[in-house]
């Protein structure tokens, strides 16, 4: 698996962990999902990714957030 | 004191624990945000709690945080005691830290000790303490440990003998220059003196929506102008959003904060069973949905019977049915107030009070008492058992069940709740709006839910069905069809309003924080439902007890004064107006002033539309023939049968409505839809099946 590879978070794998780069967000939704934990280079693993709302544990916090949402976080694969 | 903290925090056990049962439960002026105060002693002092909402910050994104923030900042409070959740320090120390950056009177209590360690977290409190400047108290508000050490440290606080002078001041790294230079701005302008200097320099780079308003509205607006291009070109040169940054800043501060002080023995959370199951796609949905179907069923069953004494009918066991719905709670109280009217009804009589007068009294305010008393043990158990789903996290879960298939109708997952709950009484439905994730979608619930067919218009739709239809397999369709058509309208209502009332394509924003399982606290449970139970009582008590009264009258009345004719009544006379319209369904003359009649004896209790055929048709011996003595079509009582259902609410709904929208206005405007959409909707089909039909 190739280290360092940019997607957004909703296509990021059930299992996988990856590293927020940035957040491609209105202020007001960007601030929300910050203080929820979800900054750039916080470390987020994806507990579930099928249809519906993401699983995934950030800050040793387990969030559901909507696809719409996820498409609008980029993130950096980590290293498996 | 206030108190402030993430949600799952563990807020509402430890506000519990310390004011007991004194916590009274209100809303903050003006707005429909819940506001909960509370009192202790302690040493002889009088310490007063007012909890804040449960928010993710002060930055001013949400009401709740608007809210929350005004407060904090408006001079009542001497200290704001923080909570930290000790299972979850990285995140939930985010909260404290941007408090701290704006008032230094902080206390900060870490909370849920008894779970931390078992999950092998040890939190250095001394020098998280020394660190940030302000007392740290370790609390387990499940077994009461650390509540004396709070309070101590809060007295200490409000005496100046712990505690910070200033606020935090956290450094921004490179923004400093540009902070200093805002701050500047803010001094020789005296902008929003109640605030921090360089606290507001802060929010505004970052982007605060209410500071620009206050701004602006204390006329300072060109100053505001001239910072906001200070922002924006340090935007440009720097290349990165401004908010993000700080925001990265204060995370990365908490970060360091946290490995110095937390340390953890490696224990991986082991994902039940349970857990997994919720997170499949169709087993969740479909476990859910029988958790919820059993779940609600329990609560009505206790209630009132239903849906228990529906099954025990098809089944053929009516006399089980009945006990049933005669040992139920409301059967009981049933009953109970039928004695109380017949034994005052007595006495009076036997006082030779005026006929009127008992019939006032009786069939008025004993009648009307009883029907708002009678809603008190349904609230009680609704309540009850939605604290207890949100408490032990599965409300969370369920709702991530369904918010796929809710999100395409404008709703969240969360709205499953007042939908389910509307099936068996709309009273508790709305009031149960409160669990959307937005004000939008709470709006919209409150404009739907009332849609949903309740028992009581089960029961007029199943006399009406059995009555006008012969086969089980057209009395099944047709009310198949009214439940069909019921949640189509409810549903669209949903979607409409989202879209051209507050111009929203999308669902709701879905970001919910998923907490742990754990049992939920009974004795916190308990208080939480009997406050709402009694908030809803008094509110909703008087104008149900109201608007019973008008309604007697115009029964009891014409125009010749006290009657027991109900021909005579001012009533009768409203129905026959309303039979000009009802003609248009080519209902028989005759019948039209039964009809019209019923419509207002349905507005107190839908099923009080088929006491009042029953009683009209003059002594027909059981509802079956009153009804058929009506004399309509089976395309007529089909149509009229979505009337009945989609009219309007009861009275006790209206004044939930009244109670959650606020104003007089909006609730008449929801009465006036429900029955222009009613009438519309059912002389279509009424017109549409005639045709058809011949």
């Amino acid at each position: 698996m190739f280290g360092g590879v940019s997607t957004t978070l909703d296509n990021v794998p059930a299992g996988a962990r990856a590293r927020i780069k940035g957040l491609n967000a209105g202020h007001g939704l960007a601030t929300r999902l910050m203080q929820m934990g979800l900054t750039p280079g916080a470390e987020i693993e994806v507990l579930s990714n099928s249809r519906g709302p993401i699983l995934l544990r950030v800050r040793g916090v387990t969030i559901a957030l909507g696809r719409g949402m996820a498409r609008k976080i980029i993130v950096e694969l980590s290293p498996v | 004191m206030a108190v402030a903290g993430n949600p799952n925090v563990g807020k509402s056990t430890l506000f519990n624990v310390l004011t007991g049962e004194t916590a009274r439960v209100g809303n903050w002026p003006g707005v429909t945000v819940e506001r909960k105060e509370g009192v202790r002693v302690y040493k002889n002092k009088k310490f007063c709690f007012v909890d804040l909402p449960g928010t993710y910050g002060i930055s001013a994104t949400s009401l709740e945080e608007i809210v929350a923030r005004e407060y904090i900042i408006s001079g009542e409070p001497n200290v704001v005691l923080v909570l930290v959740d000790g299972t979850a320090p990285e995140r939930t120390l985010y909260l404290p830290i941007q408090i701290l950056e704006l008032m230094p009177n902080v206390v900060i209590a870490v909370t849920k000790a008894d779970m931390t360690h078992k999950m092998g977290i040890h939190i250095h409190i001394d020098k998280l303490e020394a660190r940030l400047g302000v007392p740290v108290v370790e609390v387990s508000a499940i077994q009461g440990s650390g509540i004396r050490e709070l309070l101590e440290a809060i007295l200490a606080v409000t005496g100046k003998k712990r505690g910070r002078e200033k606020p935090l001041r956290i450094d921004y790294g490179g923004l400093e220059p540009i902070i200093s230079e805002v701050e500047k701005i803010i001094k020789k302008y005296n902008i929003l003196k109640m605030y921090p200097a360089r606290w507001v320099a802060i929010r505004l780079l970052e982007g605060d929506p209410r500071l620009e308003e206050l701004i602006r509205k204390s006329g300072k607006a060109d100053v505001l102008a001239k910072i906001k291009q200070i922002s924006s070109s340090a935007r440009q040169s720097i290349g990165r959003d401004l908010g993000e940054i700080i925001a990265v800043s204060r995370f990365n501060f908490v970060d360091n904060l946290v490995k110095e002080i937390v340390v953890r023995i490696a224990v991986e959370e082991e994902t039940k069973l349970f857990e997994e199951i919720f997170q499949h796609e169709i087993a969740g949905v479909v476990f859910s949905s029988l958790f919820l179907v059993l779940f609600f069923s329990l609560v009505f069953t206790i209630n009132s019977g239903f849906p228990l004494d529906v099954i025990f009918c098809w089944l053929g066991w009516k006399q089980l049915a009945e006990l049933l719905a005669s040992y139920s709670l409301l059967g009981l109280m049933d009953e109970i107030f039928s004695f109380i009217n017949a034994t005052i009804a007595q006495l009076l009589e036997s006082y030779n009070v005026q006929p009127w007068l008992i019939s006032l009294i009786t069939d008025g305010i004993i009648s009307g008492v009883g029907s708002v008393l009678s809603f008190l043990p349904l609230l009680i158990i609704t309540f009850f058992l939605l604290s207890i789903l949100e408490d032990s996290g599965l409300a969370a879960r369920l709702a991530y069940s369904y918010n796929s298939l809710l999100s395409k109708f404008g709703l969240s997952g969360r709205a499953i709740y007042p939908i389910v709950i509307s099936f068996g009484c709309n009273v508790p439905g709305i009031l149960s709006s409160r669990t959307a994730l937005e004000e939008e979608e709470r709006q919209q619930l409150i404009f739907s839910v009332p849609f949903v067919p309740c028992q009581a218009r089960l029961i007029v739709i199943i006399a009406f069905a059995t009555a006008y239809f012969s086969s089980s397999v057209m009395q099944a369709l047709v009310m198949f069809m009214v439940y069909a058509v019921s949640l189509i309208v409810a549903i669209l209502t949903s979607s409409l309003f989202r879209r051209f009332m507050f111009r929203k394509k999308e669902a709701p924003i879905f970001l919910l924080e998923i907490p742990p399982i754990h049992k939920p606290s009974l004795k916190v449970v308990w208080w939480l439902t009997w406050d709402y139970s009694k908030h809803f009582l008094r509110k909703a008590g008087l104008i149900i007890l109201s608007l019973s009264i008008v309604t007697w009258f115009l029964l009891n009345h014409g125009p010749s004064g006290f009657t027991y004719n109900p021909k005579e009544s001012y009533a009768a006379i409203l129905g026959n107006f309303l039979a000009y319209f009802l003609s248009l369904y080519g209902v028989p003359k005759e019948s039209a002033w039964i009809i019209g009649f019923a419509l207002i004896q349905g507005f107190i209790a839908k099923e009080g539309l088929i006491e009042a055929i029953a009683l009209l048709e003059g002594g027909e011996a059981n509802v079956k023939d009153a009804l058929l003595a009506l004399g309509l079509n089976p395309v007529q009582a089909f149509s009229l049968l979505i009337l009945f259902t989609l009219y309007v609410p009861c009275i006790p709904t209206v004044a939930a409505i009244k109670q959650e929208i606020g104003k007089n206005s909006l609730t008449l405007l929801i009465i006036l839809y429900m029955f222009a959409v009613a009438i519309a909707l059912s002389l279509l089909v009424n017109t549409i099946l005639s045709i058809l039909a011949v």
